[in-house]
This record gives C-alpha cells, sequence and structure tokens, in this order.
C-alpha cells in the first residue's frame, strides 16, 4: 500500500508535514487509523530505533521523527476516540523530581506513542504526589521515570514507594531508565523493569503486556 | 614540578616528573568546604576557598571555576532556576529564545557587568593571587552549540538544524562572540587554560557536528590561542562519531568520557593530542574501591599512552567517597609522565 509507505518514509525522515498530508489523505481515502498505525507507524519508529542504536541517527533525527509521528497522531487519535478503538495499554511518563533531562524522556515517549501506545507525558522535574494523582486519575498500565542525575536516582525509589502507600503499586508495572540507570539499581528499588534505550523500552512494555 | 609545571609540560608533549591529574569537581568540591552550592556559585570567594582546599586535600594539580552551565546565559536575562544546594538549571519552557525572533534584538553582554560573568573572572583573579604558579588555573566558556541550546532551548535547537539551518548560524554567531570575550576576560584575569564546555554537541552525528558545530569551535579556539590561552574542549558523553573533528580543532586538551573507549580516542585524534579521562564517574569513580580504580586507570595508560592527564571522563560527582577521589592521585603520582620521541 503506498499510502502506509509514504507515511513510513515521511516519519523517517522526519518530515512532519508529509506525515500529516499523507495521513489526512490516507483518512480520506478510507483507510483504518488502526491501519496506518500497525502499518507504518509501527514499523517507521522501529526503524528509527534500530538505526539509533546503529549509531546512524542521532538526537535530532529522534526528535524530528517524533514530531511527524505526532502530526499523525493528531489527526488518528479523535478517529479512534468517535470509533471507541483502544490503544494498546496506558503509560504515564515523566522525569522525576529534581530533575531537567528530558531529551530522553521525550525520546521514549515518543517511540512508545509511535508503537500504539498511549502516552501521558506528564514532563519533567515531576513530584512523586504527581505520579501518584496520575495514576489515581488517569489508570495506566505502565509508570515510566527518566532520571539522568545520579542525585535524582533517590526520587525514583520515592516515586515507588508513594504508589505503595496509595495502594497502587500493584495496579502498575513501573519501568525506569536513564543513563545512570542500571538493571540492578531496578532491582533494588522494586521497579518492574529497566531498559538501556528507547527502542528496547517499546520491547520492554511489549513482553511485559503480554505476560499480563 | 608544580602542579601548573606538570600539567603545562604535558600539554606540550614533554616528560613530567608523574602524571597530572584534573579531575572536575563543582558539588563535590562545595561539599569538601561545607558550603550549600548556592553560595558556591553566586560567590567567587567561596568557589576560590573549596576549590583551593580540595585540590590540596587530594593533591589535584590544577583549580578551575567550571560551576554550572547559566553564567552566560544568566546574564544575557535568561530565565534561571535557583536551588539551595544543587546547580542552577535554564528554565527551558521560558527560553529566552524560544521565540526565534528575538534573536536579531537580544543585546550582546560583555563579561564585566558585575553579574554572572564577572564572578567567575573575579574568581580567577582570586585563584591566581593565592595559587601563584603552584597550581594551574582554569577558567571555563559554555561553547557555541552548548550556549546556543541553553538559549534557545536544547530540545529546540535539536531540530533547528533541519527547520531552519540559516537561524542556527545566526545563533552559533552570536553564541561565539559571547565566548569569544568571556574566554580573552579570563585569560586576561589569568587563567592558564580555558575549558569549553560543549557537551551538546555529544548528541548530534558527525553530519550535523561537521557542518554546524566545528566550524564555530574552531574560531573560539582559534581565538583563545590568539590570546595566549590555552584549550581544554570538554562534550561528555558519547563522541564516538564525531571525534575526528574534536582531535582537529588544534585543542591543548581534549577530555574523553567513558562511554568512548580509550583506544578509540587516541587512535582518532592521534598521537599527538594530549586527552583526558576517561573514567565512568559514578559505576568506576563513585561505585568502585581504591584497588578497582587502580586498575582502571593502569588499563586507561595503557590504551591512552603518556600524552595524557588523569581524570574522570566528567565531574567527579558529590557522594564519591574520598579514598576512591585519593586512588586518582595516587596513580598518577606513582607514574611518570614520558614525554613525546621527538
Ligand atoms: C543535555 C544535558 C543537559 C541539559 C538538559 C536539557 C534537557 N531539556 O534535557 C541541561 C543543560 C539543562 C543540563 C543540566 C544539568 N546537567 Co546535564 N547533561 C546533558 C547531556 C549533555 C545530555 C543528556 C541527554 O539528553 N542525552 C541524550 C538522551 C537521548 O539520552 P538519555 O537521556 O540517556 O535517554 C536514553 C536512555 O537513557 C533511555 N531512557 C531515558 N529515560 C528513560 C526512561 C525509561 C522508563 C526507559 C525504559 C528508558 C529511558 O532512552 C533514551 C533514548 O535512547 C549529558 C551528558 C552527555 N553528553 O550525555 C549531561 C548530564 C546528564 N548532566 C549532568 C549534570 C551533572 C547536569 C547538571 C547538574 C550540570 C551542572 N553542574 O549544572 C545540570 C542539572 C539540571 C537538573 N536539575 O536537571 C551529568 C550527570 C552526572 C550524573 N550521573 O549525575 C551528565 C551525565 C554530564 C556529566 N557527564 O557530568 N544537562
Amino acid at each position: 500500500m503506498t499510502d502506509s509507505n509514504e507515511l513510513y518514509q515521511a516519519i523517517l525522515t522526519g518530515n512532519a508535514k508529509k506525515a500529516h498530508a499523507t495521513t489526512q489523505a490516507a483518512i480520506e481515502a478510507g483507510v483504518a487509523p488502526m491501519d496506518l498505525i500497525t502499518a507504518s507507524m509501527v514499523p517507521a519508529m522501529d526503524q528509527v530505533g534500530r538505526l539509533f542504536e546503529e549509531e546512524e541517527y542521532f538526537v535530532p533525527e529522534l526528535l524530528l521523527a517524533g514530531r511527524a509521528m505526532k502530526s499523525a497522531m493528531e489527526l488518528l487519535r479523535p478517529l479512534m476516540v468517535a470509533s471507541g478503538q483502544k490503544m494498546s495499554a496506558r503509560v504515564v511518563i515523566g522525569t522525576v523530581k529534581g530533575d531537567l533531562h528530558d531529551i530522553g524522556k521525550n525520546i521514549v515517549a515518543s517511540m512508545l506513542e509511535g508503537s500504539g501506545f498511549e502516552v501521558i507525558d506528564l514532563g519533567a522535574d515531576v513530584s512523586p504526589e504527581a505520579f501518584v494523582a496520575a495514576v489515581e486519575q488517569r489508570q495506566p498500565q505502565f509508570v515510566c521515570m527518566s532520571a539522568l542525575l545520579t542525585v535524582t536516582m533517590p526520587a525514583m525509589k520515592t516515586t515507588i514507594d508513594a504508589l505503595m502507600t496509595a495502594g497502587l503499586r500493584n495496579r502498575v508495572k513501573v519501568l525506569i531508565g536513564g543513563a545512570p540507570v542500571t538493571t540492578e539499581y531496578a532491582r533494588e528499588i522494586g521497579a518492574d523493569g529497566y531498559s538501556e534505550n528507547a527502542s528496547t523500552a517499546v520491547g520492554l512494555v511489549r513482553s511485559l503486556l503480554a505476560e499480563a | 614540578m608544580t602542579g601548573r609545571e606538570r600539567i603545562l609540560a604535558v600539554l606540550a608533549g614533554q616528560g613530567a616528573d608523574h602524571l597530572p591529574c584534573m579531575p572536575i569537581t563543582m558539588t563535590f568540591a562545595s561539599d569538601i568546604l561545607g558550603a550549600k552550592y548556592l553560595q558556591y556559585v553566586r560567590d567567587h570567594r567561596v568557589m576560590v576557598d573549596a576549590q583551593i582546599k580540595t585540590a590540596e586535600l587530594f593533591g589535584f594539580d590544577y583549580v578551575s571555576t567550571i560551576s554550572d552551565p547559566t553564567r552566560e546565559a544568566a546574564d544575557l536575562g535568561a530565565n534561571i532556576h535557583w536551588y539551595e544546594d544543587r546547580p542552577p538549571a535554564i528554565n527551558e519552557e521560558l527560553a529566552l529564545l524560544a521565540d526565534k525572533s528575538v534573536l536579531s534584538r537580544l543585546q550582546a553582554s560583555g563579561p564585566i557587568t558585575g553579574r554572572r560573568m564577572e564572578d567567575r573572572i573575579r574568581g580567577i583573579e582570586r585563584l591566581r593571587e593565592l595559587c601563584g604558579s603552584e597550581l594551574l588555573v582554569e577558567g571555563w566558556v559554555e561553547g557555541p552549540c552548548a550556549e546556543a541550546a541553553d538559549l534557545r532551548g536544547i530540545n529546540r535547537l535539536m531540530m533547528d538544524f533541519s527547520d531552519d539551518p540559516s537561524f542556527v548560524h545566526e545563533l552559533f554567531d552570536f553564541t561565539l562572540a559571547t565566548a569569544i570575550d568571556f574566554a580573552a576576560a579570563q585569560i586576561n584575569a589569568g587563567a592558564d587554560l580555558i575549558g569549553v564546555g560543549d557537551a551538546a554537541a555529544s548528541l548530534v552525528g558527525p553530519r550535523i557536528y561537521n557542518e554546524f558545530v566545528w566550524p564555530w569551535e574552531k574560531k573560539l579556539v582559534d581565538s583563545i590561542h590568539a590570546n595566549g590561552g590555552r584549550v581544554r574542549l570538554h562534550i561528555c558523553g558519547n563522541t564516538r562519531r564525531i571525534l575526528d573533528g574534536m582531535g582537529t580543532l588544534g585543542c591543548d586538551l581534549v577530555d574523553i568520557d567513558y562511554p568512548v573507549p580509550m583506544d578509540q580516542a587516541r587512535a582518532q585524534t592521534g598521537p599527538q593530542q594530549t586527552l583526558a579521562g576517561n573514567l565512568d564517574p559514578v559505576r568506576d569513580v563513585r561505585n568502585g574501591s581504591p584497588e578497582t580504580i587502580g586498575q582502571s586507570l593502569a588499563e586507561v595508560l595503557r590504551q591512552a599512552g603518556s600524552r595524557w592527564i588523569v581524570a574522570a571522563g566528567c565531574e567527579i560527582v558529590r557522594d564519591t567517597p574520598h579514598e576512591n577521589v585519593r586512588a586518582m592521585t595516587s596513580f598518577a603520582q606513582s607514574h611518570a609522565a614520558h614525554g613525546m620521541i621527538q
């Protein structure tokens, strides 16, 4: 299908205008939103992640692809809501309290979104209380936390503890990431998973979802 | 040899009685003095006392005025978040150039206006006065790419490279001019070496680095040299794909962070380049032990050869055990620096 290939190319090359226009044309031609997501968006974001791992793509290319993906998503989301279609899972994501590094978090958020998940991005410097409130109100299946500073890593534990205190810990899977974070640290603070980069993060969410 | 002589000798490719040791310390140094980091970044006298105390306690060969990325941006009018005991940060949401059209109206700021840039200059004067020729005194400027990220917001800048290349060129001209003046004033104040922090450049690939970043970094390096200074380039993060360019800037010292294997850095920058690094500040230095640190440094020395200065890939994090930092100096002090075979 040429439509989906064009959208795939537009996302891969970070062309937001073209992604928007092709999506609009595909919708008008009667292509189902979910088909666009599975046939073009997910493979495009997978490929973007792969190119990043291979050091062919860098942060600028990732952010551009993310923006192109979002411009297509903007058109699809209302249609999916109207037709009562569900995304595969809902994810709340944020950079933890005291930490303003949000580039990695933004990339993980757009990779998840481009892979068909509903993403609620709380931004950076997010307090444990704000994570708890988001879990209460939005009922996600996943909470993703990012930290880039050794001094803010403990805020991940504080947030997990706050979810525990609020009686919400068992309702969500908690995933953590960011350059200084490790698998051992995830285990130590009682998170459900850690992953090193955005494309493996998508794989992790998918595999935890399959287990559930 | 004094610490200053030792570093200058190794930068010049000559031998020294032992390897120099130049780990970057900021919050770590502030903690050593028992100051709050807000005082450290706001009052050069606190920074000076902390740097001297730390250098003496651990036997470092230098003192530095690196503190946070916001000195230039603050003087230019950016919106800064202040914290009691953490480095200040720029509010990216409200970045000075969130709206690109502001650039054409943005007033340049000279370094001497009684604000944050001048505070660093006063710090350099005081360090020079107190350290004489014992320790090397390092100044610091944000590189053209890092400062552009500070002013524009890094998430925006990363997309500007493809959305609006001519805006990026204009922006880099502006940040370059700021850096050139700030560096010149620091050299005048007595800095031996100017650190150029351009970490935002580690996020781009070779295409963008060569087109947008390298030419401006080169002009800065040349200007510092023309003003009688020396240059330490600090681009932390994974720079494997831009190392070739970093090696041809003509910097006196290039810092290598832990994601880059030291042998690769040596191969890509050539035998004449003095390198510093590259222990992982968290995994090797904070979480390691004096024994593992000694072993890791021996391996780095093997890969780097002796035109090399002992350091971690980036700053020593604040809760690092003191004996681990001491292990870095002990290693340096027990290994002679052999000159280049001419
Ligand atoms: C850009 C940057 C900044 C910018 C941030 C702007 C922004 N909007 O994000 C600014 C200038 C504001 C900044 C400030 C500071 N920074 Co800074 N910064 C960096 C830098 C250069 C790049 C970080 C980055 O974006 N990497 C790229 C992204 C894509 O990688 P990533 O975040 O790791 O994300 C990937 C994975 O980790 C993973 N991932 C990320 N999150 C998640 C979450 C989940 C759930 C999962 C599964 C995966 C995952 O997927 C991502 C994509 O693959 C690094 C050094 C470097 N070159 O790496 C330092 C660095 C992170 N900063 C550092 C420091 C110390 C600071 C300051 C304290 C500096 C100072 N002294 O003033 C301040 C602190 C401000 C604050 N309160 O947060 C240190 C941290 C040291 C440490 N370990 O504690 C670093 C490592 C530099 C260094 N070597 O010292 N910084």
